[in-house]
């Protein structure tokens, strides 16, 4: 901590104090948002912070003027709060932090217009933020953890706040987004059910009007909630959204919503590209767009126990799992395609041994039984168009379009 | 210690406003009572925070929450106020009843009620028993499940209730060590073992206490995963712990069952690294994915040859799901001139011909006998439908090598 002589310490808190009460006297949004955001770590919020650790008493200051007592209880949370901050006390400076957000939603409540949404936007951000580290101080200390559930609650109030018919209703998206991010980070995902539901019910939100990012963050995360609930028609329609209005330079952000979207895809019989896997640097699909080409299960099976903890944390385990059907599709198809070149007359005959042997290749052993099990759910799911003339042992395809697309629709639908 | 969301049944934050209510249970039925209406009210629990640690009292900035957990004295089964308000009024199970006499029981047989709570009063000690005492009182109750003299349903009723007491005397003292955990893991095993023998019973109230059954089953294993957690060492696993959740896989298998909690793909992510390799989970994963693929054969087969019997009980319904999908897809997809032979199928369904038989006419579809004498089923028969009894049970051949024990 740099040195500051108590004079300069005086200086600069007042100074921070004047601009704080200027800020909200001429409804200077942009200015209070600077003067909030203390993961910015800025040079004046950090020498700030110094200048109180000195000063110790910044409450008298603020009670001696009648300009920055009307803001005192706000302001001597938010000190507090930066002080602990400063010195690294991330579960003071939490505690701290939330009891300044209470009160200036109070302040915020009486404010008519929405002049200060985007401060309060900050507030909300800082208050998750802080709250995720003041969790990690108390695991680290051998403690629960329980202060990002309380910012949780503390943004579901921030929430109802601006739940109303004015123009302050804007903002409740991007707390919803918040919201969103808090309980993923808890894994208490099933809270997001209420809050979705306010959002997509009430009358007095129309989605359109919210601002652009707040959309397509929603977006990402509903269709995330989808994938989890294995809703897949869902998912692709909010994912594809979010991928179509995400700002383009953001690469971070299509590449977190590629990460989910491609396994939806990938469902509905939708291959992405090469090139972008590489683009985005999701290599973790690379052998499994390899394995639905070639038809190839073994590299399937491989490429999902290679990247199995990654897929099963994200949450797209189950989904590319179940791709195993159509993988086996396309294995039929090449043998298919293979049996055509030497004796056409016959290649719309899949002798279940001939199926074995490819198996085998694979290094799948399946006796017969199990063979004609997996051709019956083929041909019952429309992955393949025939019938199994199970004496004779052989599928005898359909002339015409014996292995359907899926057309977009996920396999069995 | 570290303890989160307890999620029990024993719902001793539940407040009634209506003094006086005597539901309890979720269904009213002629159950744990003796089937006389006025029943003993007890006093509610202790309120206290579900959450909390005991360090928060010391955080100087927070409230001091109320965070004195009551510690037990009630050193018999049944506190004795309550025995004795009980055999006054003839609320008196079966079990609980001295030489059949309604209204005498004794220490030996009378065991503490499950009661929902009633306005917020405070919950005396001694009406609470300690970890010594639920342990012996879960020993006494589980003994009583081979009981011959009763039909199952009473039994079942009566253990249900009383386990639930026992959890809720487990929440209310915030107990959560490894002593606990076997008291959870033999509940969970109750609620399991009933889930199979409520098929077989007969009787208009069955089909809700199946439903309720299952209700608390996913409680109590809900219960059972935090205490776990609570007591994780990095990287270990409890002796059973793998067992125990595996079966929250198996009863998720079908995502539009309706069980409650959380999807699976969810619930993954919160698996440790040593549970995800475990055998057991790797086990039911597999099935998961056989199961859903719709690989009836593979299924079967690994559920005859590898399930626990704690897994297999939980998986008797989807087992004739495989059985019945197996049958509705061979009828769909074979070659019509080419009828289906019982024996085959009956192999791969791991089921005697006699009962695949039986199957295939709850379908709606015919069998008949080939000219070589075989038992064989026609092909693309139109009248395929669902069978209308939901629960019947065929044997799984290959599952005998389990011995069945509790």
């Amino acid at each position: 901590m740099a040195y500051v002589s108590m004079g300069e310490a005086h200086r600069r808190i007042t100074e921070y104090l004047n601009r704080f009460c200027d800020a909200v006297s001429y409804q200077d949004s942009s200015t209070l948002c600077r003067l909030l955001s203390f993961s910015s770590n800025s040079p004046p919020l950090l020498s700030l912070a110094d200048a109180l650790n000195v000063f110790q008493d910044a409450s008298s200051l603020i009670r001696q003027s009648d300009k920055f007592s009307e803001y005192g209880e706000i302001l001597a949370h938010l000190f507090r709060s930066l002080q602990s901050y400063r010195v690294g006390n991330l579960v003071e400076a939490y505690l701290a932090f939330e009891k300044f957000a209470n009160a200036f939603v109070q302040e915020f409540r009486n404010w008519e217009s929405a002049w200060a949404l985007e401060a309060l936007y900050v507030v909300c951000y800082e208050i998750r933020i802080l709250a995720e580290k003041a969790d990690k101080e108390l695991t680290s200390n051998g403690k629960s953890p329980e202060k990002l559930k309380a910012a949780g609650s503390l943004l579901m109030k921030v929430f109802g706040v601006l739940a109303g018919k004015g123009p302050k209703r804007v903002g409740a998206l991007y707390v919803t987004c918040q919201l969103f991010k808090t309980y993923f980070k808890l894994g208490t995902v099933n809270l997001c059910r209420s809050v979705i539901r306010s959002i997509e019910t009430a009358r007095i939100f129309d989605f359109e009007e919210f601002p652009r990012r707040d959309k397509v963050t929603y977006m990402y995360y509903t269709g995330r909630l989808e994938v989890f609930n294995e809703n897949f028609p869902a998912a692709d329609t909010k994912l594809s959204y979010a991928l179509q209005y995400c700002n383009p330079k953001r690469e971070r952000n299509i590449r977190m919503i590629l990460k989910y979207l491609i396994p939806v895809k990938l469902s509905i019989g939708i291959i992405p590209k090469d090139e972008l896997l590489q683009n985005y640097n999701l290599h973790e699909y690379t052998k499994i767009v390899q394995a639905l080409r070639k038809g190839d299960l073994r590299l399937l099976r491989h490429a999902l126990q290679e990247h199995e903890d990654r897929f099963l944390r994200s949450g797209v385990y189950l989904v590319l799992e179940k791709l195993e059907l159509q993988v086996y599709q396309r294995l039929m198809k090449k043998i298919y395609i293979i049996q055509k070149l030497s004796d056409p007359a016959r290649a719309h005959q899949l002798k279940l041994e001939v199926i074995a042997k490819a198996l085998r290749w694979l290094e799948m052993d399946m006796d017969l039984d199990e063979v004609e099990c997996i051709m019956t759910i083929l041909i019952y799911k429309n992955l393949v168009k025939g019938y199994l003339a199970h004496k004779s042992k052989v599928v005898v395809l359909s002339k015409q379009d014996p292995f359907p697309k899926l057309n977009g629709k996920p396999v069995g639908s | 210690m570290n303890r989160r969301n307890r999620g029990s049944s024993s719902s001793s934050s539940r407040v009634s406003n209506t003094y006086g209510n005597r539901q309890f249970s979720d269904n009213p039925r002629t159950g744990s009572g003796g089937g006389v209406n006025e029943s003993f009210q007890r006093r509610s629990d202790a309120p206290h925070k579900r959450n909390n640690e005991k360090d928060e009292s010391k955080h100087k900035d927070e409230d001091p929450a109320d965070v004195s957990f009551i510690v037990g004295t009630c050193s018999s089964m049944c506190p004795e106020r309550e025995r004795v308000t009980r055999e006054r009024l003839r609320d008196l199970a079966v079990f609980e009843r001295l030489y059949g006499n309604p209204s005498k029981s004794s220490t030996e047989i009378a065991v503490k009620k499950f009661c929902r709570t009633l306005s917020a009063a405070d919950v005396q000690a001694s009406d609470v028993r300690p970890l010594p005492v639920l342990e012996e009182t879960l020993r006494y109750l589980l003994s009583l499940l081979d009981s011959k003299e009763h039909p199952f349903e009473v039994v079942h009723d009566f253990i249900f209730d009383r386990t639930r007491s026992i959890r809720q005397d487990l929440s209310i003292q915030n107990l959560a060590n490894e002593r606990v955990i076997y008291l959870y893991e033999e509940m969970v095993k109750f609620h399991v073992i009933s889930h199979k023998r409520l098929q077989s019973c007969s009787g208009t109230s069955i089909s809700s206490m199946h439903h309720l059954n299952m209700e608390q089953l996913a409680k109590t294993l809900t219960s059972l995963y935090n205490i776990y957690d609570a007591n994780r060492k990095p990287d270990y696993i409890y002796e059973n712990e793998a067992e125990f959740r595996s079966l929250y896989v198996l009863l998720h298998l079908n995502p539009s069952n309706g069980v409650m909690g959380e999807p699976l793909s969810l619930w993954f992510r919160k698996l440790t690294f040593a549970l995800v390799k475990s055998k057991e989970i790797c086990f039911v994963r597999n099935l998961l994915r056989l199961y859903r693929m719709g690989n009836y054969k593979n299924f079967l087969s690994r559920t005859a040859s590898e399930a626990t019997y704690l897994q297999y009980c939980i998986s008797e319904h989807h087992i004739r799901e495989m059985r019945l999908v197996a049958v509705q897809y061979i009828n769909n997809v074979c070659y019509k001139l080419q009828p289906y032979p019982l024996l085959r199928l009956s192999q791969n369904l791991k089921m005697k011909e006699l009962d695949v038989e039986s199957l295939c006419h709850e379908c709606g579809l015919e069998t008949c006998t080939d000219p070589d004498g075989f038992t064989v089923l026609p092909v693309k028969q139109s009248t395929f439908r669902s069978p209308e009894d939901k629960f019947k049970v065929y044997d799984l051949i290959g599952i005998e090598r389990i011995k069945m024990s509790i």
